[in-house]
């Protein structure tokens, strides 16, 4: 359990503290102090082509994720998107006097999931700080945020070659991961300035990388891979567009071998594509300016990205830096975590999506891109991966393959086209598999199971959830499809004599040895029988029959 | 000699509550409704409540131009309390801004000023109520209501107790709510509780005294269970008798000799102890109190606070950082700026290791110097043992102020003597302990003094049992 102390004996407690922020986040800054042991562990000999050769970007990423529990960080007050403004607004949220932060658990637990799912070592006692500025998004000119001891550090993720065409396969260090508030959304409209406090107090990680990224593509990779971890464990949305999953990103670029460059940082990016052509652009500009004035130092500066031109720019020169003041929060107790209840919460946590991608592989042989095919029905709660297994059922890698064919290319194929969205309950796993395995045995052929597919979801548009008949066996659903199972050997040798009879040249051309002209016959009795029957068994009469005249 | 609840009411009427802009008096707002009938272990008592502690009918402005025009939109929990116990608020009272001072000399220039009640003739000049809830205190001495709730954040109710003569409590840090209370300094502000006798004050803090799931820093039912279990245990069965009360050496204003004498008397064990932490405790204070000052007064200014008085020389053209700015000159008092910029002082990235974290761990070492001395282990201490030390005490006693009331000057500058009264008062709010002023006599002048109990945390029951006794022997006292 999460155990919240009272301020009793021992509240603030000092050691722990450590020497200021900048000192431990100052991983790409031009100060000779932080380079050396990086350098080893180089790798990407100089990609690039022209000017941008034997230069090297190194990348860091602050990404800021909203919580998803549905009510803010320290009141009650609902997160819930596309408000009115000011409508989802608490007294604490608006920073009235002597109103006073009650902390949500639920808050807390996702994220110790969020901590545990990177791999990071959860802090014993995590402490509350106040982070001072005066600005309009703040109402009490301060935010709540873990300065000196967060929640968790230490943590990676892992980044595989091939995810968004990275070249290498490598780990991303988490510096930190800590709970802290969201500001209040303003915007300037004519010479008014907005405030909306819908946001104000939504709870938010902010997860700090280490600068282990090397290009747009690798920071494109980990951000693309966050998003599937939070959604997965169902601690937020990642949801950039919507701006529930913020990224700053810092680059800073450098020849290999020499010191890092300047760090800059880009804010406010809306999704993995911009952040991809932010970093671009600032490598360039970074590369351009230290070969074309290399006597002046690259101006170290916060910079936004201009979504037309696809260029960064100026907001603000970090020459003067702001003092924060940050202090202890004595309102609120420390969290201190049992580590039973972290054995817990990591016994629970569900199978990442790409130890699912791992697992299915090798498991079924099944390709990557149908496994995350999958994982796109429903990224929260894996449904499409539970569908799919209950298909198979641990049966051996052929029905498996057939069976991801099934699900992957037939149904979601013709979900596809008929414009309704997938459901666990559109074709019960328990008939798909008859239907698979039917088709396997030939019991049915392929284009039986397709009809009867199509079948039953045009029997969902328009999806109603009372008049959905659900059939419990394969033969009802067939029936109702006014399908039948061809299980007589005799329909078939009476459909292959008509075909025979209805094609007397073709039997001649086969009898003077041309046994390709089979096919016609063969697409006679299919379409005899209206497409019901097995192609193959239709050979087998076929030959047995012209072999007895 | 205790009046009767109807003596009360009888008394309370004659000396009606009032405002005024220029003759003194201790309310700032005053309650016209006609209180209803009301049931409950508060039915028909009426008590004043500092302009600090939110009630929507009343400009809670803490005494603030910033706060001019501010009503609350919710009531503090502790008022709601009072409230269903069936009291009746009978206005707000003045106090030193934002809790800032010791003489309710800091108001703003729409206030008239404070005058201390307990005079022994018409004739003496006017003297000072004490601070920060000066207010609080006089309303009580002045007899217009029964009880009246203050602040104590190092002080502030005590020291108003002792110069007016009246019992103040200032409970553990937790035991009362502070939702609805607007922060000084939120490790150290705690609700106090002013009334003529203990019994009155007992019967009030029972009230407010309770888990409230608004404030974290508020004590669960579970701790307030292990505390009464612990206090049970070392209550006393007969009187006082066995009651180890420890003198400070580090305070050199002794208690009256007589009552020292009286409670040996009466069974107790007196004892000189020693906390070495304490001469480190003013500094720590100064720097903790001022720092969290600092950031809580930062809401005030800026788009959000200001009152119509303010908007109106609002200056289309100033940019959102200059009208802050502005307001925050103008609204704020001197007191208060001084804290301010202090308290910013210690946190800026330069001092906070040398000045905000030394007085953090000044702060934990008097902690450790408070929990060596007591017998009664703490009942939220994590290693909790029962070390009933044969030499530990239960209680400490020195006075509460070095001196009594002073005279209202119009200007009163901060000289080295309010400095050594700080250090009787502020020490129990850096440790969080319980402690209550009780009403032990007079001065030479005439003039009430007072004596602080100090106990372990949570251990309220004891400081009322014993804080009685010293009542008792108040009373047979020679008066004058």
């Amino acid at each position: 359990m999460i155990i919240l102390p009272r301020w009793g004996l021992t509240r603030p407690i000092i050691n722990g503290i450590i020497s200021p922020k900048c000192n431990v986040r100052c991983y790409a800054s031009s100060s000779k102090a932080t380079l050396g042991h990086r350098e080893e562990e180089e790798e990407g000999e100089g990609e690039g082509e022209g000017e941008e050769k034997g230069w090297e970007t190194v990348v860091g990423l602050e990404i800021h994720a909203q919580l998803k529990t549905g009510r803010k960080l320290f009141s009650t007050a609902s997160t819930s998107y596309g408000e009115t403004p000011n409508t989802n607004v608490n007294l604490h949220d608006s920073a009235f006097p002597g109103t006073l932060p009650v902390l949500d658990l639920h808050a807390v637990r996702l994220s110790l999931i969020t901590a545990l799912a990177l791999k990071c070592q959860v802090n014993p006692r995590s402490t509350f700080d106040r982070k001072h500025y005066f600005y309009h998004d703040i109402p009490a000119s301060y935010q709540i945020t873990q300065h000196y001891n967060p929640l968790a550090r230490n943590g990676k993720l892992p980044i595989i070659k091939g995810d968004n065409n990275v070249k290498r396969s490598f780990d991303v260090g988490i510096h930190q991961l800590q709970i802290e508030q969201d500001t209040a959304k303003s915007q300037t409209v004519g010479e008014n300035v907005l405030v909306d406090l819908n946001r104000a107090g939504t709870g938010l990680m902010e997860i700090v990388t280490e600068p282990d990224m090397r290009s747009a593509e690798e920071a494109g990779a980990f951000v693309r891979k966050l998003q599937g971890l939070l959604r997965r464990l169902g601690s937020g949305d990642g949801d950039m567009e919507k701006g529930n999953l913020r990224v700053d990103v810092n680059v800073s670029v450098h020849r290999h071998g020499t010191p890092f460059g300047t760090r800059c940082e880009i804010k406010n990016i809306n999704s993995v594509r911009f952040l991809q052509a932010a970093i671009e652009s600032e490598k360039k500009r970074h590369i351009s300016h230290y070969l074309t004035s290399p006597s002046i130092p690259l101006k170290q500066e916060t910079r936004g990205l201009n979504e037309l031109t696809l260029q960064t720019f100026s907001l603000r020169s970090k020459e003067v830096a702001t003092d924060y003041r940050y202090m202890p929060d004595s309102n609120l107790p420390a969290i201190s975590v049992d580590p039973g209840y972290i054995d817990k919460l990591q016994d629970e946590l569900p199978e990442m999506p790409w130890d699912s991608v791992d697992r299915l592989m090798i498991l079924y042989g099944v390709s990557k891109r149908d496994v995350e095919t999958l994982i796109g029905l429903d990224e929260y709660h894996f449904l499409g991966i539970k569908y799919y297994e209950d298909v198979v059922k641990g049966d051996d890698k052929k029905i498996a393959k057939k069976a991801m064919n099934w699900i992957v290319h037939e149904l979601l194929g013709q979900i596809g086209k008929s414009g309704i969205t997938w459901s666990p309950t559109l074709i019960p796993a328990e008939l798909m598999r008859e239907l698979v395995i039917a088709v396997e045995i030939n019991k049915i052929t392929g284009t039986t199971g397709k009809s009867l597919i199509k079948h039953l979801i045009s029997m969902s548009i328009p999806p109603t959830t009372e008049s959905t008949p659900s059939f419990t066996t394969l033969e009802e659903a067939l029936e109702a499809a006014g399908l039948k199972i061809d299980d007589t050997v005799i329909d078939l040798e009476e459909l292959s004599r008509k075909a025979i009879s209805n094609q007397p040249k073709s039997v001649a051309d086969y009898k003077k040895g041309n046994e390709k002209v089979i096919m016609r016959l063969i697409g006679e009795v299919m379409k005899l029988s209206k497409g019901t029957a097995d192609a193959k068994k239709v050979k087998d009469v076929l030959v047995k029959l012209l072999n007895e005249i | 000699m205790r009046a009767s609840g109807s003596k009360i009411q009888q008394i309370a009427s004659s000396v009606r509550p009032r405002t005024s802009a220029i003759q003194s008096t201790p309310y700032s707002w005053i309650n016209n409704s006609t209180p209803s009938s009301s049931t409950g272990t508060l039915a028909g008592k009426s008590i004043a409540i500092k302009d600090n502690i939110s009630y929507t009918p009343a400009p809670t402005s803490c005494s603030s131009s910033i706060l001019q025009e501010y009503n609350p939109p919710y009531n503090a929990t502790c008022v709601e309390s009072l409230v269903s116990a069936g009291a009746h608020v009978v206005g707000q009272t003045k106090m030193d801004e934002f809790g800032m001072g010791s003489l309710t000399t800091h108001l703003p220039p729409f206030y008239s000023l404070v005058h201390n009640p307990a005079s022994p003739s018409p004739d003496e000049p006017p003297r000072s109520a004490g601070g920060s809830s000066g207010g609080s205190a006089a309303a009580v001495a002045e007899e217009s209501c029964w009880a009246a709730l203050g602040t104590d954040t190092g002080g502030s109710v005590r020291l108003p107790a002792s110069y007016c003569g009246v019992v103040g409590l200032k409970p553990s840090y937790g035991m009362i709510s502070r939702r609805g209370i607007i922060a000084y300094a939120d490790s150290l502000d705690c609700v106090g509780i002013l009334a003529k006798e203990v019994d009155d004050v007992e019967q009030v803090f029972d009230v407010i005294s309770q888990p409230d799931g608004g404030d974290m820093t508020c004590s669960s039912s579970s701790s307030r269970s292990i505390a009464s279990k612990i206090l049970q245990r070392h209550f006393p069965k007969n009187g006082i008798r066995g009651l180890r009360i420890g003198l400070p050496q580090e305070i050199s204003i002794s208690c009256p000799p007589s009552l020292i004498k009286y409670l040996k008397s009466q069974g107790a064990e007196i004892v000189e102890v020693s906390l070495p932490a304490l001469s480190k405790a003013l500094p720590a204070y100064y720097v903790l109190a001022s720092a969290e000052a600092s950031s809580n007064l930062g809401r005030f200014g800026g788009g959000w606070y200001g009152s119509s008085v303010e908007r109106e020389k609002a200056n289309k053209d100033e940019s959102g950082e200059e009208r802050r700015k502005r307001i925050r000159t103008e609204g704020f008092g001197k007191e208060v700026k001084k804290r301010i910029l202090a308290g910013t002082w210690a946190l800026s990235a330069d001092e906070f290791n040398n000045t905000y974290l030394k007085a953090l761990h000044l702060r934990h070492l008097l902690r450790g110097n408070y929990q060596s001395l007591f017998r009664i282990p703490h009942p939220l201490s994590p290693t909790r043992s029962i070390t009933v030390d044969q030499g530990g005490i239960d209680m400490l006693l020195h006075p509460t102020a070095i001196r009594t009331a002073p005279v209202l000057k119009s200007r009163q500058d901060k000289g080295s003597d309010e400095y050594n009264q700080d250090l009787l008062t502020v020490p129990a709010s850096l440790a969080g302990l319980p402690a209550m002023s009780v009403p032990s006599g007079k001065g030479k002048d005439g003039w009430p003094i007072g004596v602080s109990l100090t106990s372990q945390w949570g251990m309220e029951g004891l400081v009322f049992k014993l804080g009685k006794v010293v009542e008792g022997w108040s009373r047979g006292q020679p008066t004058g």
